[in-house]
């Protein structure tokens, strides 16, 4: 069997581990199988025999859960192909759809709990805020979908302009750890503290998740569009 | 880890692309882009959304007619002598002597975000901070803070920069909530 092993400060992971290995190693990589939409349970399947059943390039999906568990992992590009260019893609959009419908609505949903217990101009302010925090998110998302997206869908990748992928997440981070810092130092006191920590696990969650989301986008979706480029020009 | 993108204005072909090759092989760094000091600088910093910006001291009088500049942290670059009172608008300097290490240090220092650094240890803000904090949080620009309270638009920026500091916070949206919250402004004011 082709073995890869990948030895980091966290993990150590391989094409042989059982799936249940891989999870119990770290259960936060479930998001990976549910964003892929990979059907449980596994048995006693390997990571390359999940793969294989479900036609998942094995090197790419083991380099999300290595990036997925250590921020600071860069991918093996010699082993990718720009044949996974749509897997990526796939994988991206399935976190959009997760920041969109899912982690804004329900992060809100705890502002909202949060802002009862606030005077009415905090109120307004703090939601005034957040709300144009998730327009910022939601509209980086979507010109990543046209510009970026769009292209890979329709075969016209080559002419696809990487700028779009650069352009705001700093700002987004920034005001990421703003409103974390906003709940946890500002907040007056009568704010429920049980709404408050709910409203703090998702906006962490959210913001390591960009973070990964932003490095599989520059160290995995760039790079491979880049070779695809330069494939394109010879 | 955030990354950064830096500008360099610099009249001197030799330094500017010395310094980019520099900073290019640096994994801190995002994107290093070039700016002459006789382009349209504004539109170029618009483009080009640097956290941080380098500039010849010999142009510095660049940041007096441009807005943008005022809000991006600057490093100097000193490649001749300068008037002290040139070289006093930079709290960070580097010089054509520098080693890589040094500039590089330069941009983490400046560039550096709360979580990064450690928390300050006062994170009580200052009579002329929290002035300074009520305009922002008014939507004033630099330069129109300076006027209101008679002082420098550098100083404003080391002010805004001690005000992240302290608070953690670092977009203009946050400070406003920030100023909400801790009743410095009220509604009338916004």
């Amino acid at each position: 069997m082709n073995k890869i092993t990948y030895t980091h400060d966290t993990s150590r992971l391989s094409l042989d581990m059982k799936i249940v290995e891989l999870i119990d190693c770290n259960s936060s990589l479930l998001s990976i199988f549910d964003r892929l939409d990979i059907k449980l349970p596994f048995g006693d399947m390997s990571l390359s025999e999940m793969c294989q059943r479900d036609g998942y390039p094995a090197e790419l999906f083991i380099e999300f859960c290595n990036m997925h568990i250590d921020l600071s992992h860069r991918p093996n590009l010699d082993m990718l192909t720009t044949e996974m260019i749509p897997h990526v893609v796939s994988y991206l959009r399935a976190s959009h759809n997760y920041y969109l419908n899912y982690m804004l609505p329900h992060v809100a949903s705890h502002l909202d709990e949060i802002l009862t217990h606030c005077d009415n101009l905090s109120r307004a302010t703090l939601r005034r805020f957040y709300d144009d925090y998730a327009k910022c998110l939601t509209e980086h998302l979507a010109e990543e979908e046209a510009t970026v997206f769009a292209n890979i869908d329709s075969h016209t990748t080559p002419s696809t302009n990487l700028d779009t992928l650069d352009t705001p997440h700093d700002d987004i981070n920034d005001r990421t750890n703003d409103i974390a810092s906003l709940i946890i130092k500002y907040l007056p006191e009568q704010a429920p503290t049980k709404a408050r920590c709910a409203m703090l696990y998702d906006i962490y969650a959210l913001r390591d998740d960009l973070r990964r989301h932003s490095n599989l986008e520059t160290y995995i979706l760039k790079p491979l569009i880049a070779k695809l480029k330069t494939g394109s020009h010879q | 880890m955030n990354r950064y993108r830096v500008v360099i204005i610099e009249p001197a072909t030799l330094i500017a692309e010395g310094l980019q090759a520099i900073l290019a092989a640096y994994p801190d760094v995002e994107r290093v882009s070039c700016i002459e000091p006789n382009a349209d600088i504004a539109h170029q910093l618009r483009i080009t959304e640097p956290d941080v910006v380098l500039i010849n001291m010999s142009v510095a009088h660049l940041m007096d007619s441009c807005e943008e500049l005022e809000s991006i942290p600057t490093i100097g670059i000193q490649s001749a002598i300068v008037a002290p009172a040139t070289q006093n608008r930079f709290a960070h300097t580097i010089t054509t002597f520098s080693s890589a290490e040094a500039v590089k240090s330069a941009i983490r220092e400046v560039v550096a975000t709360p979580s990064e650094r450690s928390y300050a240890e006062s994170h009580e803000l200052s009579e002329r901070e929290r002035d300074v904090l009520v305009l922002v949080a008014r939507g004033y620009t630099n330069k129109e803070i300076a006027s209101e309270l008679n002082i420098s638009p550098h100083t404003v920026i080391s002010h805004r920069k001690n005000i992240v500091h302290k608070t953690g916070i670092r977009s203009v949206a946050g400070l406003t909530v920030y100023a909400v919250l801790n009743k410095l402004i009220d509604s009338e004011q916004l």
